[in-house]
């Protein structure tokens, strides 16, 4: 043979052995995937990286376990894909488990992978993205593979904070597995193909002794709704993808960065025409705050993040005139915007994913107070509810608040007054600033003249009248300097974008502590 | 994305200010079913799905607790 001959014999050895790896796990498992409306991991890759833009890593690694028949069984890239690419022109690095080989278990060395995935993330800056589509721990190898997760969740938990982590959950992550998402920065799940949950059905059957479905034990509608876990809930791979592309266009590479500025066509100098009458005559009526929000956004768009959880309580992102903005705000079409124990948890979470990758805040307040009553304090609120005074309180990036409508007593607090930490606050002239409401009020210090009154129902309404003119109104709190400014609704955009502006080299510090112990 | 079945509950504790529809009345998703008043605030609950109110489980001036079901919309 020729020099040539032998050398491409070689290179002929490689090219071999890359196209077993990349058929993952055959024809027939391939057409199983498919026919649960899965793509493969290789699929979802080339539809979330930049075409042309992936580097696979170790896709040679092989498993080294000797035990119950292992030996002699090829398991494609350890069944899980991991390397780099560009999404929208940005590194990121990813990994995917690849259900069609050995059902994407997690071994040991599938586990290093993921490791070292993350690892190169943290080292270079840019974010982690992890595809989770597993059965779960590979039971064959025992005790390597519950070290690897453990591996896995200190790299997660070591990472956080420093590169954005999203996980997207396409099947089903199980056991411990269900802890790598939780402790990362964003969750999107599949709705109908994709379970987060402790143990599952059998499992519940074995030890309670009951039956119950998977979608009841973790399903989307769970995590979406209920426990608040799931950030986003996609209709299937396509859109889950898409959602983590939209969601990594608001995020930095890393904690000392900012998110990318984007153009935008939709004039710094836009009047809100009209926006004031999106508010109803009365007061205790509610109205649609996302209308509100989106009107004073770029291009009318807000991406909402944990959007079917505690829904009386808005969390998302959006753009000023092309800077990210982290947007908080009460909904009073639910609930009638009051703070309870999900929306606490949901809007303080949010406040320190923003706080963590400089993403300035904007609070649209209109809540009539934190949420009240037996089932209420028995669930924390006051647990619960002083995370949002915390977290806001701890953020130092910029934070910019609107009194829209309500703020009273401890949601006003709870929605970042300026005491709390806004660096601005404004006010609409249908702002209600003060403790508590007329009918509160009256019927505590004004009492005993009501009840003394010969005609106590007029002076109950005399004094409700009188209570209202004093302080249901964004003046009081402007006299005293509470607020910075009471503006026309017409100048919202103008007036958020030019606060979000004088913000932009904002520097705060902190004392020095070790950490600060937020309730959990 | 959303889920959505046709039992509707009080969100939070309150007192009924207003019932607009009645049992065997056709309902579009939106429409206003109760008024309910809590929180100094008159919160409109409003049907999930398009159906017919299957039960009303509560009259104006009721005081009812959250998680209370309100109306079946099937």
């Amino acid at each position: 043979m020729t020099v040539a001959q032998v050398n491409s014999l070689k290179v002929e050895e490689l090219k071999q052995r890359k196209t077993t790896i990349e058929g993952m796990g055959g024809a027939k498992a391939i057409d199983n995937q498919h026919r649960k409306g899965k793509l493969t991991a290789r699929e979802r890759i080339a539809r979330l990286v930049d075409p042309g833009t992936f580097h696979e890593l170790d896709a040679l690694v092989r498993h080294r376990c000797g035990q119950f028949g292992m030996a002699s069984k090829d398991i494609p890239a350890d069944a899980v894909i991991t390397g780099y690419g560009k999404v929208s022109g940005r590194t990121v690095f990813l990994a995917a488990q690849d259900f069609t080989s050995l059902a994407g278990t997690f071994g040991e060395m599938g586990g290093q992978k993921m490791c070292k995935a993350m690892d190169l993330a943290a080292k270079a800056r840019a974010p982690f993205i992890q595809l989770l589509d597993s059965g779960g721990a590979r039971l064959q190898e025992g005790q390597d593979s519950s070290e690897m997760y453990a591996q896995l969740f200190r790299r997660h938990t070591m990472y956080n904070g420093v590169i954005p982590q999203i996980s997207i959950v396409l099947g089903t992550c199980a056991g411990g597995a269900a802890y790598g998402p939780a402790l990362g920065d964003f969750i999107i799940q599949v709705k109908g193909t994709a379970y987060l949950y402790m143990g599952g059905p059998a499992f519940v059957r074995t030890l309670l002794g009951y039956e119950a479905t998977e979608e009841e034990l973790g399903g989307s509608e769970v995590h979406a709704t209920v426990t608040g876990l799931a950030d986003f809930v996609a209709e299937n791979d396509d859109e889950a993808i898409d959602i983590a592309k939209e969601l990594l266009s608001y995020l930095p590479n890393d904690y000392k960065s900012s998110p990318q500025q984007a153009a935008t066509t939709d004039a710094a100098d836009r009047r809100n025409t009209g926006i004031v009458d999106i508010l109803p005559a009365s007061s205790a009526r509610s109205f649609d705050m996302s209308r509100l929000i989106c009107e004073v956004l770029d291009d009318g768009h807000l991406f909402q993040v944990k959007e079917l959880f505690a829904p009386n309580m808005i969390t998302g992102y959006g753009r000023l005139n092309g800077r990210v903005v982290g947007v908080v705000a009460n909904q009073s079409t639910v609930m009638g915007g009051v703070i309870d124990v999900d929306a606490a948890d949901k809007a303080a979470r949010f406040v320190r994913i923003c706080d963590s990758y400089n993403i300035p805040l904007i609070q649209f307040q209109d809540s009539p107070a934190v949420m009240i009553g037996k089932q209420e304090e028995v669930k924390g609120i006051i647990r619960h509810g002083s995370k949002m005074l915390f977290a806001y309180t701890e953020a130092t990036v910029p934070k910019i608040t609107l009194v829209v409508r309500k703020s009273y007593a401890g949601a006003q607090l709870c929605m970042c007054s300026k005491p709390i930490g806004a660096d601005i606050m404004y006010a609409w002239p249908t702002a209600e600033i003060t403790l508590v409401g007329p009918a509160t009020a009256s019927s505590i210090i004004f009492a005993k003249e009501i009840a003394e009154a010969s005609n106590p129902d007029e002076v109950r309404q005399r004094k409700l009248e009188e209570f209202a003119k004093a302080y249901v109104n964004p003046y009081v709190a402007a006299e005293r300097g509470y607020i910075d400014d009471v503006i026309d609704p017409e100048e919202t955009r103008i007036k958020l974008i030019a606060a979000l502006e004088s913000m932009a080299n904002k520097s705060e510090d902190r004392l020095a502590r070790r950490h600060a112990n937020m309730q959990m | 994305m959303k889920f959505k079945d046709g039992t509707v509950r009080a969100p939070m504790p309150g007192k009924v200010l207003a019932v607009n529809v009645a049992q065997g009345q056709s309902v579009q998703a939106g429409s206003v079913l109760v008024v309910l008043e809590a929180m100094k605030m008159e919160n409109e609950i409003k049907a999930p799905i398009d159906g017919v109110v299957k039960t009303l489980g509560v009259n104006i001036g009721d005081i009812v607790r959250q998680g209370v079901e309100l109306a079946i919309i099937e």
